[in-house]
């Protein structure tokens, strides 16, 4: 993007307001502490507003600011994997169906799933690992298509194939004993037909 | 529908209902009669919702919109001329009269723990817990650096140079309840059960950074008579920014002119006898828990044993201080030996710091510190341990 103009801050702040959360939670997915997520949401909106106003065309805000922050976040935990903190525990209580009452046992073996899903997703490439972040953290295929610079159309045969090799890298990693199977809410993954194998 | 128009991505776009109608009606159709296509979506259907409860059980953030704003504006670019040098904002920090908390939030600047991290700027510390520094008084006096005026004086010219307040800091403003208090601070205020706060207030945030100069740094120190303390050569031109988030301050009781002089108003008269808070007093500060950032080579073990130094402690003294503590998360109160006694109390479930003057006509005063869910909380009152630690219980 280039500079173009100065953002009014009403209009910023509007556009910061209508993003951030979900932005944060989709980032939170990978990386290990909410400071983390939110600086990662920050540098993305702080760009945006040092490029001014008419860097990108309207209604392609989002979109920018969704690939930004999945790129950076997927970068990020890519970075920690190579430096061996990939399975760190993850120390959050807001993890889904965490709480701090739940017994030790339960708290590690949800530490590893999110280590094991994480790994997978860090194995992959960068683009199939944006897809699979973005649209199951609930994105459209339309918002999905905007993130991704794609056209909506090919959304489906995208997500297949990403689904996919998620599934074979998966399997693969617990293969090598890399988790317990049987511990995990993670059903084996059915092989993808057609067209559908990794490409 | 024929099978040829049917392929994997139509299949998968129909499973999560993004087809249109017509689409989707033909897939539906078409899906009656195909057992290829019955078994393909079967199989994608199975793999999408595998995937879909392993995404679910990734975890999920606590971040508020509102407090996140308020920290990205701090952040946004300022229009040339905006900037002010910190000592105003230092002084501002004084006149809010926020006590053992503003002292302490002082000295990030030179307790600052940072810890290198994967990103270029990350959140690298923030407070979730203290620990109590015990500062001998003959050993500061005799090599700490807080009395020497040469030093502090450049410091000074230093900082008011290097340092630009990139978010500076409000008069604190009156707000009318929690829940006007919560939206602005961006997290759920905590106030005493059955008690309506005489005056609550609303601190706007702070945000500040400064560019390190290793050089300029050591030749202060050298010139300062004190070219054993070495300056790591990690920090040269690092940038370290400081977040200081927003929150409140409660005031209950008979607490004088202090809601006055918190906002900048009722300046002392001379001759005319200050309105002080009586033992009914109690204050009761709360925000978010402040942030240093600082690039990744930086080692928050290093600063930290160079800023013990400051304070009096030789070398080798700092060097094993330096290994007990977890630097990222960890605020250190200094506290002068034979003046302020401390303890470790719970609090709430958490550990909490009490801290007393041990002479003087405060020493029935106290300032109890403790971290809850990333909320530092500082209640000041009159009274034994006990009445500090049951007013605190009765925050909802």
């Amino acid at each position: 993007m280039s500079m173009a103009g100065r953002w009014a801050e009403a209009e910023f702040e509007a556009i910061f307001r209508a993003h951030f959360e979900r932005m944060a939670r989709v980032a939170r997915r990978v990386l290990r502490s909410d400071a983390e997520a939110e600086e990662v949401c920050s540098e993305a909106f702080l760009r945006l507003y040092r490029s001014g106003p008419g860097a990108l065309e309207a209604g392609m805000v989002g979109g920018w600011l969704y690939r930004t922050v999945t790129r950076a976040a997927i970068d990020i935990l890519r970075r920690n994997r190579r430096r061996g903190v990939e399975e760190d525990v993850d120390s959050s209580a807001g993890a889904a169906g965490g709480s701090e009452a739940e017994d030790p046992m339960t708290r590690v073996l949800r530490a590893e799933r999110i280590a094991q899903v994480r790994s997978t997703l860090a194995e992959m490439k960068r683009e199939k690992a944006q897809m699979l972040l973005l649209r199951h953290s609930g994105l459209s295929y339309r918002e999905v298509a905007e993130a991704m610079n794609l056209r909506a159309a090919s959304v489906g045969t995208l997500l297949a194939r990403a689904e996919a090799e998620f599934g074979a890298i998966y399997r693969k990693r617990e293969r090598r004993g890399n988790s317990e199977p049987s511990a995990h809410p993670f059903r084996p993954l059915a092989r993808v037909g057609k067209d559908g194998a990794p490409p | 529908m024929n099978h040829n128009e049917i392929d994997t991505g139509l299949l998968r776009a129909y499973l999560d209902g993004e087809t249109d109608a017509a689409r989707a009606a033909a897939v539906s159709e078409h899906l009656q009669s195909c057992v290829n296509c019955q078994a393909e979506i079967k199989s994608l259907e199975a793999n999408a919702s595998g995937i879909r409860e392993a995404f679910d059980g990734l975890p999920q953030t606590a971040s508020q919109l509102g407090s996140a704003w308020v920290a990205l504006k701090g952040r946004l670019p300022q229009p040339a001329g905006s900037y002010r040098p910190l000592w105003p904002m230092r002084r501002s920090w004084s006149l809010a009269g926020a006590g053992a908390l503003a002292a302490v939030v002082a000295l990030l600047f030179t307790l600052a723990p940072v810890r290198a991290w994967a990103q270029r700027f990350l959140a690298i510390f923030r407070v979730e817990q203290f620990t109590v520094l015990e500062l001998n008084p003959d050993a500061m006096k005799t090599r700490g650096l807080d009395n020497d005026a040469f030093f502090n004086q450049a410091v000074s010219r230093m900082i008011s140079n290097e340092v630009t307040v990139t978010e500076p800091p409000r008069q604190p403003e009156p707000v009318a309840d929690a829940g006007i208090a919560s939206k602005l601070a961006g997290f759920p205020v905590q106030l005493l059960a059955g008690e309506r706060p005489e005056t609550l207030l609303f601190r706007s945030g702070i945000s500040a950074q400064m560019k390190l100069d290793r050089d300029r740094m050591q030749s202060i120190l050298d010139e300062a008579g004190r070219n054993d303390i070495r300056i790591p050569e990690s920090v040269d031109r690092a940038t370290i920014a400081v977040h200081i988030p927003a929150g409140i301050t409660a005031l209950y009781g008979n607490c004088g002119d202090m809601a006055q002089r918190m906002q900048g108003k009722g300046e002392e008269k001379p001759g005319e006898p200050r309105n002080r808070p009586d033992e009914s007093c109690i204050s009761l500060i709360e925000l978010r828990s402040p942030s240093v950032t600082a690039p990744r080579q930086v080692d928050p073990a290093e600063v930290a044993q160079v800023a013990l130094q400051f304070f009096g402690m030789n070398a080798s003294e700092a060097a094993s201080f330096t290994q007990t503590v977890d630097w990222s998360t960890t605020l250190v109160l200094p506290v002068m030996e034979g003046a302020t006694s401390y303890e470790k109390i719970p609090v709430n479930g958490n550990d909490g710091v009490l801290l007393r003057p041990k002479n003087g006509r405060e020493k029935s005063r106290y300032s109890l510190l403790w971290v809850d869910r990333g909320v530092v909380y500082d209640l000041n009152g009159t009274g034994d341990d006990t009445a500090a630690r049951n007013l605190a219980a009765q925050l909802e």
